[in-house]
């Protein structure tokens, strides 16, 4: 039996419902999918080994999260609004509660092979960062996660002798280390709007933060100083997407465009993946979460 | 309201909600036995039972919910 099939068949002795979207999710994917799953589960189940925890408390993490977000998605689909709209609220109850960080990460870390959104996003990822390669020199990722962006970044840019890797969770950077190569990494705790470099950056990474965010067009303008002129972002960031710390509602990815084009970026190349089957015209019109990703230049 | 009063107005909801007419409740029936209970539809379920039965249910009681009997229950406790 592979890991990803152990850990769907423990999820539908747990959240058979749950399960049914991820069956679903799975059921049509290649071999390439599966592979890939497959190795980044390998290295996570020797992560979880090395810190003395087994695959179960990965999946009581994980449904924890999934538990969150069911309840704050029916709140949402009430109010239309998100929980949250205060960063500092956020910050005390998540971002400096360990425990909540803890299995809010790991839940996030499986997400990455069960939640389709996720793994569109990485392909589109790696089908276009490579057009990029020549002229990157030094690279940075904000809030780097589980790592694999980076991970997928010092394989694709050959020629960058410096990855920067921000993050404002501790917990994000001790998981990230676990995933990198970190003799290749610079690590940084930090806010990205109070982090300050003499060097400007070639590419950077931003995945999934403007959404924790009170006002993404600063947070872009930010990215902007810290891009050369030649330089380009990529950013991902999801519409309709309720979560214990998610503080600024996209609720379409013109509004995301509005956003980009507000804080002085071009788009190069997007995709909005749908986390439902359904087009992504028709996920925003029933406020049903779409990720967004997209290449920008200055 | 009585357990069977509730599971009715159950019945009703999760025939349109799931727009399945021959659907049956029972207080032991799961997502297992009706394939359109999905993750999506569970959230429009619970959006509304909440609505028609004029309740709140809290983050603790909905990821209790593994079957039908669970949401009775919980409706029939706050009533």
């Amino acid at each position: 039996m592979t890991i990803l099939e152990d850990i769907i068949s423990r999820v539908e002795e747990l959240n058979p419902i749950h399960a049914k979207k991820i069956r679903k999710n799975i059921s049509g994917q290649n071999q390439e999918f599966l592979n890939k799953a497959e190795n980044f589960l390998k290295d996570y189940m020797q992560f979880l080994t090395k810190h003395g925890k087994d695959l179960d408390y990965a999946i009581d993490c994980y449904l924890k999260l999934i538990d969150d977000m069911l309840y704050e998605t029916i709140r949402f689909m009430t109010s239309k609004e998100y929980s949250n709209s205060s960063f500092q609220d956020v910050n005390t109850r998540i971002y400096d509660n360990p425990e909540v960080m803890e299995y809010h990460m790991q839940g996030l870390l499986l997400s990455q092979f069960l939640w389709i959104q996720h793994y569109k996003i990485l392909e589109f990822f790696l089908e276009n960062a490579p057009k990029h390669q020549d002229k990157t020199g030094n690279y940075l990722e904000v809030g780097a996660g589980h790592g694999i962006f980076l991970n997928s970044a010092i394989d694709l840019f050959s020629k960058v002798d410096s990855f920067t890797a921000l993050d404002i969770s501790k917990s994000s950077i001790e998981i990230a280390k676990n995933f990198v190569d970190s003799s290749k990494v610079r690590f940084v705790h930090s806010d990205i709007l109070k982090f300050e470099e003499q060097d400007t950056f070639d590419f950077i990474t931003m995945g999934e933060v403007l959404e924790h965010v009170e006002n993404p067009i600063g947070l872009l303008e930010k990215l902007k100083s810290l891009l050369n002129d030649n330089g380009i972002t990529f950013i991902t960031t999801p519409t309709n997407a309720p979560a214990i710390d998610h503080i600024y509602l996209f609720r379409n990815a013109e509004e995301i465009r509005e956003v980009i084009r507000k804080s002085g970026f071009q788009i190069i190349s997007e995709i909005q993946v749908p986390s439902e089957d359904m087009t992504a015209e028709e996920a925003h019109e029933k406020g049903i979460s779409v990720m967004y990703g997209a290449f920008l230049k200055k | 309201m009585d357990k069977a009063e509730i599971l009715k107005k159950l019945n009703d909801i999760f025939i349109n909600t799931l727009d399945n007419a021959d659907i049956v409740l029972k207080m032991e029936t799961t997502a297992a036995d009706i394939e359109e209970w999905d993750s999506l539809r569970h959230i429009m379920l619970v959006v509304e039972i909440e609505k028609t039965m004029k309740t709140k249910f809290t983050s603790k009681e909905i990821t209790k919910f593994k079957n039908v009997g669970d949401i009775v229950n919980s409706i029939e406790a706050k009533k």
